[in-house]
């Protein structure tokens, strides 16, 4: 691959006289699962806040498919295949699966003004997409409060595997999940990059981005302070680097 | 629907299923209690009673599931009436009348939604707000005293008079718009956003709903409707009085807790509200027919909305989560 996915260059942002970012390069390639590591307040969730267009940059540049973007909302950046998955903010607890699968993008009737709802076909389309991925769920009509934290996440993942996006970033994705459940949704990322989706992988927790990362990418202090490949590496390494950035400033 | 293993019966499921069951129970306790409960008269004049009521706790409702309260629905029941009988007075046309009327409320809707989302203070202070300041409103307009509508309309008959007996048209209103705002909630993409909006705000907009113009329309719905409930009760008596419609908005309440109506949002139904206040005028009118002081009214609703809100929390556990 020639181009990457996703390249941003030299992204500065400040929050009054905070500097959340000084100057960062981040790239993805195609179908690759980059993981993003850093201690808390190292700028890991600004950088992916500017990507999707939550923030806007004080400085740098934003390419996404070799195009030069900038865009102005999250919901944007959606339109162009960029699917963020937030802890808390995936689904909604109280409404049934195939009502949360299509959330924001349901299939509708139109008569003149009013929208129907198209139950019988969305029910369908989620149920098969579910169970493409290889999540079993009782029914499409139970709420979501029902499943656990990992097949939540499972069902995020799921449908922005349905709604083709290109790039998936998963904000600590496995945080409070058991390790069963942790070894299925890295499964699922891994499902994700066979069919050629990019993952950014947002963790604390080395050993779970090792396990499926094709590289790695460890910010602190709002500064980029390591790049690797997967190979290059051992996860105790990384630690060592994290450890040592916090640790002299 | 597809046949599918389920762990739960599938009646449970229904979300008005505790409000159903509460209605039967005092469908039969009323009917021992009174020969004359279960007449068709009875259930028709019940219906009529619950109406107005009933009529506001759906737009109550639909707020409430979208995550913000409206206080202000009792004022609002008042000022409708008064504005049109303040312009019909004055011999201004009547469907103008009402229009403007109608309007007015639509407007105290979207200032109630404006300020709350704006300021982000909590809706229950902003309605509260205009709730005591347009009651303020009414008492300084007329000075307290009650306004007669001085001629005779014949377009208020479509509003509160009667259809067949004691079924008025408010009544059929109160069916009608239960119907139309279930279909709403349960069927259409902006119900969808609805429950989306009041169940988790934060996952709704990183979805690029547009939780901000759904909660909008939300509180326009409520005020809206709480100004056409305050004109068919006028209609049914061609007189407005400044107090007209006080404690309304807590009566909205409880007919939507009672019929399901999650109060931190994101749950609930309409069909459920309008059980509700179904119930509470079934409550009202058995009392009376069983010859209980009309004081016991009031303690009784009381407890049953604690007792109907126990319940339908122990069941939304269950099918919901």
């Amino acid at each position: 691959m020639s181009q990457p996915l996703v390249e941003m260059r030299n992204i500065k942002k400040s929050f009054g006289r905070v500097k959340a970012l000084k100057g960062v390069d981040f790239s993805v390639g195609h179908a690759e699962v980059v993981g993003l590591l850093g201690d808390n307040g190292a700028g890991k969730s600004t950088l992916i806040k500017v990507l999707v267009g939550y923030h806007q940059p004080d400085e740098g540049e934003i390419y996404f498919e070799g195009q030069l973007v900038r865009f102005s909302s999250p919901r944007e950046a959606r339109e162009h295949g960029i699917e963020t998955v937030y802890q808390d903010l995936a689904l909604v607890n109280l409404m049934p699966l195939w009502r949360n699968f299509f959330l924001g993008r349901e299939i509708v009737r139109k008569f003149g003004p009013v929208r129907c709802l198209d139950r019988r076909t969305m029910k369908k389309i989620a149920r098969e997409a579910l169970s493409e991925i290889g999540i079993k769920v009782r029914s499409v009509d139970d709420t979501v409060a029902f499943l656990s934290g990992g097949e939540r996440q499972a069902v995020a993942i799921a449908r922005a595997i349905h709604f083709g996006a290109k790039l998936l970033i998963l904000d600590e994705p496995t945080a409070a999940l058991s390790v069963g459940e942790t070894r299925r949704v890295l499964e699922h990322i891994l499902e994700a990059k066979k069919r050629g989706i990019s993952v950014v992988f947002i963790s604390h927790n080395i050993y779970h981005v090792y396990e499926v990362a094709d590289r790695l990418v460890i910010l602190e202090h709002g500064e980029k302070i390591g790049d690797y490949k997967r190979e290059e590496v051992t996860p105790q390494q990384v630690m060592d680097l994290i450890a040592a950035a916090a640790g002299v400033k | 629907m597809k046949k599918e293993k389920l762990t739960l019966p599938d009646f449970l499921r229904i979300k008005e299923f505790g409000a159903i069951v509460g209605v039967i129970v005092f469908l039969v306790l009323f009917s021992l209690l009174s020969n004359k409960f279960l007449t068709a008269e009875n259930v028709f004049n019940t219906l009529t009673m619950a109406a107005e009521l009933g009529i506001i706790s759906i737009g109550v409702a639909m707020l409430i599931i979208s995550g913000e309260f409206d206080l202000s629905v009792g004022s609002v029941f008042a000022v409708a009436p008064m504005i049109f009988a303040k312009m019909v007075n004055a011999r201004y046309n009547p469907y103008l009348s009402l229009i403007v009327s109608l309007t007015v409320c639509a407007g105290i809707g979207l200032v109630n939604g404006t300020v709350t989302l704006k300021t982000g203070i909590p809706s229950f202070i902003t309605t509260l707000g205009m709730m005591m300041f347009w009651r303020g409103i009414l008492l300084a307009v007329t000075g307290g005293f009650p306004i007669m509508l001085s001629r005779k309309l014949d377009m208020l008959q479509y509003f509160g008079g009667r259809v067949y007996g004691g079924l008025r048209y408010s009544a059929v209103w109160f069916v009608m718009l239960g119907f139309v705002f279930w279909f709403v909630l349960e069927k259409t993409r902006f119900g969808n956003w609805v429950f989306a909006t009041g169940g988790n705000l934060g996952a709704a907009r990183a979805l690029g709903i547009g939780t901000t113009r759904v909660k909008l329309t939300n509180f326009v719905i409520s005020s809206v409707l709480a100004g056409f409930a305050g004109l068919t009760t006028f209609a049914r008596f061609a007189l407005v009085d400044p107090t007209f419609g006080q404690e309304l908005e807590l009566e909205a309440i409880a007919s939507a807790v009672m019929g399901g109506t999650l109060l931190t949002g994101g749950y609930g139904s309409v069909i459920g509200a309008c059980i509700g206040a179904f119930m509470i005028s079934m409550v009202r009118n058995g009392l009376v027919l069983a010859g209980a002081p009309a004081y016991w009214y009031r303690a009784f609703i009381g407890v049953i909305l604690i007792v109907a809100a126990v319940i339908n929390a122990r069941i939304r556990k269950k099918v919901a989560g």
